[in-house]
């Protein structure tokens, strides 16, 4: 802000702003005093506002802003005296200012230019096309998703069977690390939740069987979920969370400083080098993981059941011979790869799909995991149906 | 007018900067570290990567704590004010950070009316009248206004952050490399829109840079940090006139720095 006085540093003296009109001569003069500031500007508009412009009783009348005795004026303050001086001269008074210093004339002179610039407002939509437009934006990406996840999936198999053509284009070192983070690395996470779920489920059958005296029978439930539905389904919702997101911030952020470009302009192919190895990893890797969390489930429901029913290790495994045989497990085990597939097509060409901003990442890496959970249960939704028919 | 004013030390300094230290790790930056800044000028601080340029930006404005020395802004001592007393001084200065630190979630309008929003108490309409001001006065044209910092360039990224600092119509404006990613039109274009905004508003102008053209077209003095403090101040020619010191005498006896003299 322009003080008139500028040896002055602090505290900033708060002269409560003021003004009033008064004749001068043939002159209307709106006189203005204090400290005409943003902070006083509500004040200072609401009064300049409700101000009714002087009307000369003859023409040779004119107006004029004394500002002589402003003692602080920033560009609010000067904005409210030019939008005031705008009043005046547009009902035909023409009016000039009085009393400015050399800085605050310049300062006045800017805000005027600058204040006469145009303005751009939002297109405003009308309610019904607002929400036929909100219908489409919604529905649009999901098919050009599709068709995109599609198109990358196409060309992740070209590119793997160039590698079975040229396997020396297969990249070991990356294979195995990835191996380890998203499988070896799930293990404790994946455990410790099959375990826990295997007992929760466990414990909730046993409880809704007693009713019926049927509390054995909730070994077989277990058994049968365990094995076709619940290992499979936690150990890939995990692992869409923990490898799918870190897939797509990963490649996200190789994308965003430009480094696959610069692959590209290398001659190395980033599917090859980045997107194969994880998938490929993750196809590997997550049958293993969903085996390991069905038996963590049957180990959790064998704690619950020693607990409520008494039963030793020797009559659950029994009673678990009795209830589940290899079409069980296999019915589970069918679905790993394929949901590793999707996590890992998901988290890549999400990955890819990401911009120059951080923002971009951060937007990517969620629909990344929304995106593969979804598709992971669709997935076990189809199986289901489709192993009931084949009568599996 | 800024000349004249730095011209003259008895005046009371705006920012004065005594005896300050800070170490980061082992990593002695500064070690008694004096600077003056008066109202009314522009000052550039130069100094090699390291030195902690951006990091005194950050100490006299409270982002970093310093390990000794006292900064005082408008005559008091940032460190001794209460909440209160802090809000007002941070309303009475604007920093634009080094990509316009633009929040990413509003747009280019909104973000200009942040600061109103936060510590007045105006009508929208104000603030709109206000924000499309200070959007003219730093250049963007209106078609900027709503859009977001993601969908601007890098220099009008800049241009919106200074048109948020400039909200308040605030005293002191710090500028973190305020020209550093333009290209050299827009860079000088920026050195002009700094030097016109100073004169408009009266505006005490403190500039880290690295740029000489901005050095020579906009800085009324200039600090060197080198060797641990500010080893000298003075106007740019008078630097590069008599440079007494090795860093100095490369930074603006260079080819370069001749370059950017002789344009």
């Amino acid at each position: 802000m322009l003080k008139r006085d500028q040896g002055v540093i602090l505290p900033t003296s708060v002269a409560a702003p003021g003004y009033k009109v008064e004749l001068r001569g043939t002159a209307f003069c709106l006189v203005a005093t204090g400290s005409w500031t943003v902070r006083e500007a509500m004040a200072l508009d609401s009064g300049l506002r409700r101000l009714r412009v002087p009307i000369p009783p003859t023409p040779d009348f004119t107006g004029q802003v004394d500002i002589s005795g402003i003692e602080q004026l920033d560009t609010a303050g000067a904005w409210l005296l030019q939008r005031t001086v705008r009043t005046w001269e547009n009902k035909g008074l023409h009016t000039n200012f009085a009393g400015a210093t050399e800085s605050f004339e310049i300062l006045l002179d800017e805000v005027r230019l600058r204040s006469d610039e145009q303005r751009s407002e939002i297109a405003k939509l009308s309610l019904l096309a607002s929400l036929t437009q909100g219908f489409a934006n919604a529905i649009t990406p999901i098919s050009r998703d599709a068709l995109l996840i599609i198109g990358f999936l196409g060309h992740l198999m070209s590119t793997l069977m160039r590698m079975v053509a040229q396997p020396w284009r297969f990249r070991p070192t990356s294979f195995i690390h990835h191996l380890d983070h998203a499988g070896l690395r799930a293990v404790p996470i994946i455990s410790l939740i099959c375990l826990l779920i295997g007992a929760v489920v466990m414990q909730q059958g046993i409880v809704q069987l007693k009713s019926y005296g049927a509390e054995a029978f909730a070994v077989n439930m277990v058994a049968i979920l365990s094995l076709r539905e619940v290992g499979i389904l936690l150990t890939a919702i995990m692992v869409a969370g923990r490898s799918g997101s870190a897939f797509t911030a990963e490649i996200g952020s190789m994308k965003m400083r430009e480094e696959i470009d610069a692959m590209r302009t290398l001659g190395i192919d980033p599917m090859e080098t980045l997107v194969a190895p994880r998938i490929l990893a993750l196809v590997v890797v997550l049958p293993l993981l969903a085996f390991l969390g069905a038996m963590m489930c049957l180990v959790g429901a064998g704690v619950m059941a020693r607990i409520m029913l008494g039963m030793d290790t020797a009559a659950y495994l029994d009673a678990l011979h009795n209830a589940v045989d290899i079409r069980h497990f296999m019915a589970g085990l069918v679905k790993a790869p394929f949901a590793a597939l999707i996590i890992g097509l998901v988290g890549c060409l999400e990955g890819m799909k990401v911009s120059g901003s951080a923002e971009s990442l951060g937007s990517h890496v969620t629909s990344a995991v929304v995106k593969a959970i979804f598709l992971v249960i669709i997935l076990d939704a189809l199986f289901a149906m489709f192993l009931s028919v084949i009568g599996v | 007018m800024a000349t004249e004013v730095a011209a003259s030390p008895e005046r009371p300094p705006i920012i004065s900067v005594k005896g300050l230290a800070k170490k980061f790790g082992d990593q002695q930056i500064w070690d008694d570290l004096n600077l003056d800044v008066y109202r009314g000028e522009i000052v550039g601080i130069v100094g090699g990567s390291g030195q902690g340029k951006s990091v005194l930006l950050r100490v006299i404005t409270g982002l970093v704590t310093p390990d000794a020395g006292t900064i005082s802004v408008f005559g008091r001592d940032v460190r001794e004010l209460s909440r209160e007393e802090k809000i007002d001084m941070e309303s009475r200065w604007g920093v634009l950070f080094q990509d316009g630190a633009l929040f990413s979630s509003l747009t280019v309008l909104q973000n200009i009316q942040v600061p109103m929003r936060e510590h007045l108490d105006l009508s929208q309409s104000i603030m709109d009248d206000l924000a499309y001001l200070k959007l003219a006065m730093v250049g963007l044209s209106s078609t900027a206004a709503h859009k977001f910092p993601s969908e601007l360039s890098g220099g009008m990224r800049k241009r919106a952050g200074l048109a948020r600092a400039l909200s308040l119509d605030p005293e002191i404006v710090f500028l973190d490399e305020p020209t550093a990613g333009l290209d050299p039109i827009g860079a000088a274009a920026f050195d002009q829109l700094i030097r016109k905004l100073q004169q408009t508003l009266g505006l005490t102008v403190y500039m880290v840079t690295h740029d000489l053209d901005s050095i020579f077209t906009v800085c009324d003095r200039v600090a060197v940090l080198a060797d641990k403090k500010i080893v000298r101040t003075g106007a740019p020619a008078e630097l590069q006139a008599r440079p007494l010191h090795p860093w100095i005498e490369e930074y603006f006896c260079g080819v370069r720095a001749r370059a950017a003299l002789a344009q």
